[in-house]
């Protein structure tokens, strides 16, 4: 056998779990568009040869010595060339496995959700774009090239988070998640310009090697580094620019547990993880991530606590568990937080699909209709709801457990206490609000309990939900195991790489957070859950404060401030006034200018043929004398 | 030769001004139709005088061409000048001038 998948079954293997997606991508748009069933079968045959060739993937290199790499020249410009390519090494792999894994899960789900959907075919065809671009993201190797595909990926976000276009909020929330991430991806952009310029390569591995630090200035080290933090910024929702994704929520609820919690929103987060080596050189960048970290967990948990919204609650959620990930980073703890991104994607893809199951049933968002119509008859969906807050609070034996407790310790590590103490607030926000909507789903006022019996007439349509139960066993199960595979993928993560780790021994953080977010759960059941409880938490009672963390702290409205008044009545009225008078005017002008001459040259037009033959002689005559003579 | 080319050549000139003159001044469709006919029959003139002067028969037989396109010419006119005169009541060209 001459063939290359026999030479190389591993570039065989990449290419099939990264392009597949594309070529269902394009067959559904070209030939399957008056067939969804076929549109969703072929989707979903892509996504799980995806999916059976990542894991292919990790199993075959999990005692992986040296990154692989493959790269043919794409693009040759005079000096420069970009190659593109793949690069195979513990991250990317990882990485690839947990976005395949969800990819197919969703999918699946997505087929008892979206069934009847007028758009089927339209939702599966962008999934799979969505997975094309996902999957090749994580394998990039170069940054133009990741790049590229991050665009994609924000691209599939927006054509999703506008799915039912029809409804306006929805194609607005489209509108605004795409160009809130464009402001980051502008920083990033030109970030990547200043590394080509200084540094002359995007390679990722030559990035990460020592020689940027050998090469460049630190200042300007430290500047492409933040630069880059803006396209992470952006993509992961992290602050100032964290109000496109509860407005994301708009769109289907399966595209909310694969986009933006488990997988899209998290390539930030997969980005800061890939270019480590890279930002580490500079203390002062990290500094500034850790800080940006810090304040979007805090804010984010704090808009958590006052949300009806079910889906809301866990968009504010990712947000700052996404700060807890970039927050362990920016403290040097690699491992900590790509272990804290490998966990999050199960349990948060997890709460969001159980969250799918109660709004596909109950035809509401909002959590206290849900809890009073009956919600906690939903038995799995109720259960594995209650493992993935579980796991989101860190409580043990769950998978967030151990990832928190590693990030809590890597901050301890630091010797400012103020960043340690932040990520404890947070623990303790995080389990208050959690177990809030977990409460006011499972156990309604009892006044409204009589109503209870009017939701249980549409139970009738259970059946079909329950394909939507299988991802849902599967994912609370990854939930459940996951953290007990600390050992291992420390083992495969780390290897690689040089990065000091810290020592641990942080006894009293482990306590600390456990007790906090016991605290927590028992302030949230004294205000929610007891008998007789009347469900008004302690944050509600505050009005000032309540209108604060209601109002998204305000961001928004800033944001509005500064649209209304710089953007709208000062560039855009600029630009009206130019259009109207320099663009209109001159055309008018000439307009009103060829009509005034017509009219005044107008009288040598008789409409008498005999005039015209004269003129048409005496032309001719004296045009004869002209070249005669 | 009995009549010399130049002679030829006046001849048909003045024919042609002739025609010229009747189809601009002339206030009748029909005038100005033989107006352009006499032009036409101007320039077979000259082609005869030439033919003859340097011995070639091409110029006959462009004479003969052009007494067929007059030929359907006149046909085609007169036709033109009978609808519009069925449909106006007058042959007069100062008339029609709709499209000013």
């Amino acid at each position: 056998m001459t063939e290359p998948g026999f030479v190389l079954p591993t570039l065989t293997l990449v290419a099939l779990a990264t392009w597949l997606p594309a070529v269902a991508f394009a067959l559904i748009m070209i030939f399957l568009r008056p067939h969804p069933r076929q549109a969703a079968g072929v989707s979903i045959a892509a996504v799980s040869v995806s999916l059976v060739s990542a894991v292919w993937l990790l199993i075959r290199h999990w005692h992986l010595s040296a990154p692989i790499h493959f790269a043919v020249r794409w693009v040759a410009s005079g000096d420069l060339t970009i190659p593109f390519g793949f690069l195979l090494d513990p991250v990317s792999l990882l990485m690839l496995t947990v976005v395949a894994v969800i990819c197919f899960l969703v999918q699946v789900y997505s087929l008892g959700y979206m069934a009847g959907d007028p758009g089927f075919w339209r939702y599966y065809a962008f999934m799979s774009l969505f997975a094309w671009a996902m999957t090749s993201l994580t394998v990039s190797l170069t940054l133009i090239q990741l790049y590229i595909f991050w665009e994609l990926v924000g691209l599939a976000s927006y054509l999703l988070i506008g799915f039912w276009y029809e409804k306006f909020s929805a194609s607005e929330a489209g509108k605004k998640a795409f160009v809130m991430t464009r402001f980051g991806d502008v920083a990033f952009f030109l970030g990547l310009l200043l590394l080509l310029i200084h540094f002359g390569n995007l390679d990722i591995m030559e990035l990460n090697g020592p020689s940027p630090a050998e090469r460049m200035s630190p200042f300007l080290l430290t500047v492409s580094s933040l630069l880059i933090f803006g396209g992470i910024i952006g993509k992961s929702a992290q602050f100032p620019l964290l109000t496109w994704l509860p407005d994301a929520m708009e769109g289907p609820t399966p595209v909310s547990a694969l986009l933006h919690s488990a997988t899209m929103v998290a390539a930030g987060v997969y980005l800061f993880a890939r270019l480590f080596p890279l930002f580490s050189h500079s203390a002062a960048a990290m500094a500034v991530f850790l800080a940006i970290g810090t304040i979007s967990m805090v804010a984010a948990s704090t808009m958590a606590m006052v949300s009806r919204d079910i889906k809301r609650v866990w968009a504010y959620s990712t947000i700052s568990q996404l700060g807890y990930m970039v927050m362990g980073l920016a403290a040097g703890g690699f491992f900590a937080g790509v272990f804290h991104l490998t966990t999050h994607a199960g349990f948060k893809a997890l709460l969001f699909l159980c969250s799918g199951v109660f709004i596909h049933h109950f035809g509401t968002n909002d959590m206290v209709e849900i809890g009073r119509r009956g919600g906690r008859s939903l038995k799995i969906p109720m259960v594995c709801m209650i493992i993935g807050a579980a796991a989101l609070a860190g409580l043990p034996p769950l998978s967030g457990f151990f990832s928190k407790e590693l990030i809590l310790g890597v901050l301890a590590d630091r010797s400012n206490p103020i960043w340690v103490a932040a990520a404890l607030l947070g623990v303790f926000l995080t389990a208050y609000y959690t177990f809030r909507l977990i409460f006011i789903i499972s156990f309604p006022r009892i006044s409204d309990e009589v109503k209870a019996h009017h939701g249980e007439d549409n139970h009738a349509d259970r059946s079909s939900d329950r394909l939507m139960d299988w991802p849902l066993i599967i994912l609370a199960a990854v939930t459940l195991l996951l953290g007990f595979f600390e050992a291992p993928l420390e083992h495969f993560l780390v290897r690689g790489l040089a990065v000091i780790e810290p020592a641990g021994g942080h006894a009293w953080v482990l306590f600390a957070s456990l007790g906090l977010a016991a605290i927590a759960l028992g302030l949230s059941w004294f205000e929610y859950g007891r008998r007789g409880a009347d469900q008004v938490g302690f944050v509600e009672r505050i009005p000032m404060l309540y209108d604060f963390f209601a109002e998204r702290w305000y961001i928004d409205r800033f944001y509005r401030f500064v649209l209304n008044r710089f953007v709208y009545r000062g560039m855009a009225a600029l630009c009206a006034q130019n259009d109207q008078k320099v663009i209109d005017g001159s055309i008018d002008g000439l307009s009103r200018g060829t009509v005034n001459t017509g009219r005044r040259i107008a009288f040598l037009h008789t409409g008498m043929i005999q005039y015209r033959l004269l003129i048409i002689f005496v032309a001719m005559v004296l045009l004869g004398m002209f070249f005669v003579f | 030769m009995i009549v010399s080319f130049g002679h030829v050549l006046v001849l048909s000139g003045l024919l042609f001004l002739l025609g010229a003159v009747c189809a601009v001044v002339r206030r009748n469709l029909i005038m100005i139709l033989l107006g352009v006919e006499i032009m036409l029959n101007a320039a077979t003139i000259a082609f005869v005088g030439a033919a003859l002067r340097w011995h070639d028969m091409e110029g006959q037989v462009f004479v003969l061409f052009i007494f067929a396109v007059a030929a359907a010419e006149v046909s085609v006119g007169l036709a033109l000048i009978i609808g519009v005169y069925r449909r106006t009541g007058s042959v007069d060209p100062n008339n029609f001038n709709l499209l000013k």
